[in-house]
């Protein structure tokens, strides 16, 4: 499903190169649940956003499904990004002018306002967001922002979620909650590639890898 | 979804909205208030002008002018029928044309100038602007009406025709003063010319600016169309004054407007550029999610076109209180006249919306093309 071949990734700056990946190879099956660990620095962000199309790396290729990512124009890689792929992040990055179920909706792969109305209702009701639905980020926990983050992820429903940190700002008993949603998205057949610096997502994880100074370690 | 995502943004961040909103408001009050004084101010000018009387004289081009100013009147004459001519032209710079005649006479051992007035066309149609003589009625100079001692409702024989003076004339330091005003036809009868003039009075608008040419060319060449066989002269002083105070006017505002236009342009970029700045992560998670640029342009550039078509509307309606409302204290002859110019709202609702949108657009193509990658690393 997800092959990375000698992936590399070289940040220029005034303040001197950065070999954030190093001819990293990677590939992941359907319906794996790929952790990623590694501490601050170490490329975790890097290997998923280049994964997520949003990254081009500096050399090497990407192929999710038998096609080179990015070798697609910019357009079409954002459609793709939409329709197969949904993102979490630890700073959630909700619309803070957005209430609940707009933010849900806001996600680009869904068509149909019905269909799409009907599917962000279901979720909503699946992470207990049913009664928060009206309400802005500013009125939430961080928790209950983290499951809205979630359901916009999940609401297109796409083969493969990627998770930067999801649990990195959350109490315990919430990142087991986010971990829990993400894990039965796991079990009805998603993808999940899952980035982390603690433990917590291991007895979740078909696979556990480490990144260390840009390099892949099993 | 666009629309929405707009108006919830608005409402979020009202004091960006309100600033934006103010200046552009601010921007088309002035170009409105500007507009609808100067279009005051232009009749104004031409009410002025008009009242000052008179200011071209057309002749018949044979005309001696050493002989011209020296008596005031040309001693050639020309068939009255050619002011006729003047009905043709529509788009004219000629405004209430009016056939006269004018001759010296010897009355009670004194000279005194006859002089026939015709009734006043205008093929604009605008209201006439010379008095109109009945016939058998006269008006009477002051210095002939003083040194006389003639008075109002009298009756006086002029080269043998009975007329009744309606008007005394107040003092006007010219050769007006000996003059004896009647009608036209009259005029022609008693001073054995029928069918004459001598001259034919006109007002030049002044509308045309000193970059279109010296009003005077023109003048003589739309002459030379209608009239041939005359020439016409100009009072230039009337004309010199009331053209450098017009247009020292709009000079003024040319400087100013652009001012305007810089500092409002300088003012709307940079509030859309810290809009820009404070929604980088919202750009960021809608480019990471699937949307396209042109989302995001929509979503930039939709909010600036609301900033100016809102503005546009406030804008109007402010820029035409003030000049109704203080308009009317600076140009006080035509006070009355100042009245919203509905043309300067569609002009306000193009061009305002336009310009903001203008204006944002540096920062919105910043926006839809910002790295979602670089954000969400940051």
């Amino acid at each position: 499903m997800i092959y990375l071949e000698n992936v590399s990734k070289i940040f220029e700056s005034p303040r001197g190169r950065v070999e954030a990946l190093k001819k990293v190879n990677f590939h992941a099956e359907k319906g794996e649940f790929v952790v990623m660990k590694g501490p601050s620095g170490s490329g975790k962000t890097t290997w998923l956003l280049s994964i997520g199309g949003m990254l081009q790396p500096t050399s090497g290729i990407i192929r999710m499904d038998g096609k080179n990512i990015y070798s697609m124009k910019e357009n079409e890689r954002t459609k793709f990004r939409a329709s197969y792929i949904g993102f979490v992040f630890q700073l959630f990055y909700l619309i803070p002018y957005a209430n609940v179920l707009e933010n849900i909706l806001l996600s680009g792969g869904l068509s149909g306002d019905a269909k799409k109305q009907e599917r962000a209702l279901e979720l909503a009701d699946n992470l207990g967001l049913m009664e928060r639905l009206m309400h802005t980020p500013s009125e939430l926990s961080t928790g209950e922002c983290q499951r809205v983050a979630l359901a916009r992820a999940l609401v297109h429903q796409p083969k493969l979620l990627l998770a930067d940190e999801p649990t990195g700002n959350l109490d315990f008993e919430n990142s087991l909650e986010v971990l829990k949603i993400i894990g039965h998205y796991h079990q009805q057949g998603g993808t999940v590639l899952f980035v982390t610096h603690t433990n917590i997502a291991d007895s979740f994880a078909s696979r556990t890898l480490h990144l260390k100074n840009g390099e892949i370690r099993e | 979804m666009i629309f929405n995502l707009i108006e919830k943004e608005i409402k979020f961040r009202k004091l960006n909205f309100i600033l934006a909103l103010s200046a552009m408001s601010f921007a088309v009050a002035f170009f409105v208030f500007f507009f609808t004084s100067n279009e005051a101010s232009k009749r104004e000018t031409i009410r002025l002008t008009r009242d000052m009387g008179f200011n071209l004289r057309i002749i018949p081009k044979e005309t001696d002018m050493n002989k011209f100013w020296t008596t005031g009147y040309s001693e050639y004459t020309m068939p009255e029928d050619y002011v006729d001519r003047f009905w043709k032209f529509k788009d004219f710079s000629y405004a209430h044309i009016t056939a006269t005649l004018q001759k010296e006479i010897i009355w009670h051992n004194k000279e005194i100038i006859l002089t026939g007035i015709a009734p006043e066309i205008d093929p604009a149609g605008r209201t006439a602007m010379a008095f109109r003589i009945e016939p058998g009625q006269v008006y009477i100079g002051y210095e002939l009406a003083k040194e006389f001692k003639v008075h109002q409702e009298e009756t006086i024989d002029i080269l043998g025709k009975q007329f009744t003076i309606v008007k005394i004339l107040s003092e006007s330091g010219s050769t007006d003063d000996i003059r004896v005003y009647g009608a036209l036809s009259e005029f022609q009868e008693i001073l054995d010319m029928k069918g004459q003039i001598n001259e034919i009075m006109a007002l030049n608008c002044l509308c045309i600016s000193p970059e279109e040419g010296d009003p005077l060319v023109m003048l003589r060449e739309q002459l030379d169309q209608v009239l041939p066989e005359a020439k016409v002269v100009m009072n230039t002083t009337i004309a010199n004054v009331r053209e450098k105070q017009r247009y020292m006017l709009e000079e003024y505002f040319a400087v100013i407007s652009a001012c305007v236009v810089v500092l409002i342009a300088i003012w709307i970029g940079a509030l859309a550029m810290i809009n820009t700045k404070e929604r980088e992560q919202e750009i960021g998670i809608l480019r990471a999610i699937g949307h396209r640029s042109s989302k995001i342009l929509g979503i930039f550039l939709g909010k600036a076109l609301i900033i100016g078509f809102v503005s546009a509307i406030l804008g109007y309606l402010l820029g035409s209180f003030l000049a109704v409302k203080f308009g009317s204290a600076i140009f006080k002859i035509t006070a009355s006249s100042i009245k919203p110019m509905y043309s300067l709202f569609a002009w306000s609702i193009i061009v305002a919306p336009s310009f903001s949108a203008l204006s944002s657009f540096i920062p919105t193509i910043i926006a839809a093309i910002k790295d979602p990658a670089v954000i969400i690393k940051k």
